[in-house]
């Protein structure tokens, strides 16, 4: 699904955000990026969500090469994913149902159709009944998952999240995880970037270690 | 092509809301687009109305072509034959000398020194009216008329033609500098909006590029709004044209009636409100479109 083969990323200050890593994720996958600030974890998401083009190597998606795509054909590429940030990214001149609609909307998907997907992202987020509410007025992590809504509400094979539980307290970070493990429960790839030390990680979760641009570990939990 | 329209309804609505939330912003915007515009066209409909006026009085015009006072017997048919073939000629009339004196004497009875005369100074003359009217045509056809046997001498009006005309071409001369001027005005009032509204919108482009919107998706919002910022203001143009020559006639009309002439300035007709509308509402898309696509090669992804 997700290839990685002798991936460099230089930046034109010639800092070197990603040394030579290679890896693969398959379909259902649940990938923790791991490593500390400045380790590569999030060169290494806007690599995989086309975001950035590789200096060297390849990035192959669903057997696509990223380097090779045309830019106008790249935002077909960033449909397939559904992105989570550590900011929420959301926002709030608009209330929640607007919020996720934009999400639907870029993907063609509106009127009743968008009304149900809408409707059904919040319920899996728990935030069923808030549509007119303003992002605003939510709590931190109903705001992250809000975020999440959005992410999944055009219904993406791939989840991705840079440090989806960077602002939050332990309580809603569990609450974030445990959403994301249900996501990964029912065949969405799901691939999480994190500084934070992972507490909730299941059995054939497979974990990147990034540390300063190189991949030092790649492995899966017992 | 649903979808497509869907998109585009999207859009239009999202505009839509984002002008009734900032109503007195868009009504201030559209109000300078609207007298920018109306300058132009108030310029345009004031130039046409003097171009049909100067038409009307140059139309009005003629030519004397005086016979000398001894001239040929056939001179008078000779010449009458050679205006008839003339193409440069509209209508002409013969008026013979005796006739003129006539006229003359007719028109002052009293005048002790005509009625003196023991002969008649007056020439035969031709009064032609000539189908063309610019500077150039009437000065050439003078000339091939004043080469005409029995012709003594060619009088027309042709100098204060010409400078009727050097007057209206310099006025319509000085209407397209203005509204070319004015045009690039409209083009940077428009597009400083749009890109204000572009670095107020920054977070949600930046955030729908990230999930994949296209640079269309983007840019369509942004094409609605300089399109009808044009629109309207070309719709406010029309107004406060229509409010000014309407104002204009008003005091004109006394003035026109010392001159025993109907003179006023025409309304704008339906063609030039749409043309108006149309070119309004392209300068508001190209402006647009201009700032919108700068701002996608500028910014990042």
């Amino acid at each position: 699904m997700i290839n990685f083969d002798q991936v460099t990323k230089r930046y034109p200050s010639s800092h070197e955000a990603l040394s030579n890593v290679s890896f693969s994720i398959e379909q259902g996958e649940m990938v923790y990026v791991t490593g500390h600030s400045g380790a590569g974890k999030s060169t290494l998401l806007k690599l995989m969500t086309a975001i950035e083009r590789p200096t060297t190597g390849t990035v192959l998606i669903n057997n696509q090469n990223v380097s090779k795509l045309k830019e106008a054909t790249l935002p077909y590429i960033r449909r397939k994913f559904g992105l989570v940030f550590q900011d929420h990214k959301l926002l709030y001149d608009r209330n929640c149902y607007h919020n996720v609609a934009l999400a639907l909307a870029i993907n063609g998907i509106t009127g009743t159709e968008a009304g149900k997907r809408i409707r059904a992202a919040l319920d899996k987020v728990g935030l069923l009944g808030k549509e007119k509410s303003m992002p605003i007025t939510l709590s931190g992590g109903e705001q992250q998952r809000l975020a999440i809504a959005r992410a999944v509400a055009s219904r993406p094979s791939i989840l991705i999240a840079d440090e989806p539980t960077g602002n939050l307290d332990k309580n809603y970070a569990a609450d974030i995880l445990t959403l994301f493990n249900a996501f990964q429960q029912v065949g969405v790839t799901v691939i999480i970037a994190t500084h934070d030390a992972l507490g909730n990680v299941n059995e054939r979760n497979k974990i990147l270690h990034l540390d300063h641009g190189k991949l030092v570990a790649a492995e899966v939990s017992a | 092509m649903k979808a497509w329209l869907t998109q585009h309804t999207q859009a239009l609505n999202l505009v839509l809301r984002r002008f009734k939330t900032n109503k007195l912003s868009t009504l201030l915007i559209c109000l300078a687009i609207g007298v920018t515009l109306a300058l132009m066209s108030t310029l345009y409909v004031v130039l046409d109305s003097v171009n049909g006026l100067a038409n009307r009085v140059k139309s009005e015009s003629q030519m004397s072509v005086f016979l000398a006072l001894e001239h040929d017997a056939d001179a008078v048919a000779t010449i009458k034959t050679a205006l008839e073939s003339n193409a440069d000629i509209k209508t002409f009339k013969f008026v013979a000398k005796q006739e003129a004196l006539s006229q003359l004497q007719a028109a002052d009875a009293n005048n002790d020194v005509l009625n003196s005369l023991e002969n008649n100074p007056l020439p035969d003359a031709f009064f032609v009216q000539p189908s063309r009217l610019d500077a150039d045509s009437i000065e050439s056809l003078s000339n091939n008329l004043s080469q005409l046997d029995g012709v003594d001498e060619v009088v027309l009006d042709g100098a204060w033609i010409k400078r009727l005309n050097y007057l209206l071409a310099l006025g319509n001369k000085a209407m397209l500098i203005m509204a070319s001027l004015l045009a690039f005005a409209l083009v940077a009032v428009i597009g400083n909006t749009v890109r204000m509204q572009i670095v107020t919108q920054h977070t949600e482009i930046e955030l729908s590029r990230l999930i994949g919107a296209t640079k269309s998706f983007i840019r369509r919002p942004f094409l609605y709004v300089g399109a009808l910022y044009g629109l309207i203001g070309g719709l406010l143009a029309l107004l406060i044209t229509f409010a000014v020559i309407y104002l204009f006639n008003q005091s004109l009309a006394p003035l026109a009636a010392e001159y025993q002439t109907n003179f006023s300035l025409n309304f704008p007709n339906l063609f030039t409100c749409a043309i108006t509308c149309l070119l309004a509402l392209a300068v508001g898309l190209i402006s647009a479109h201009l700032a919108v696509t700068k701002y996608l090669l500028t910014s990042s992804q």
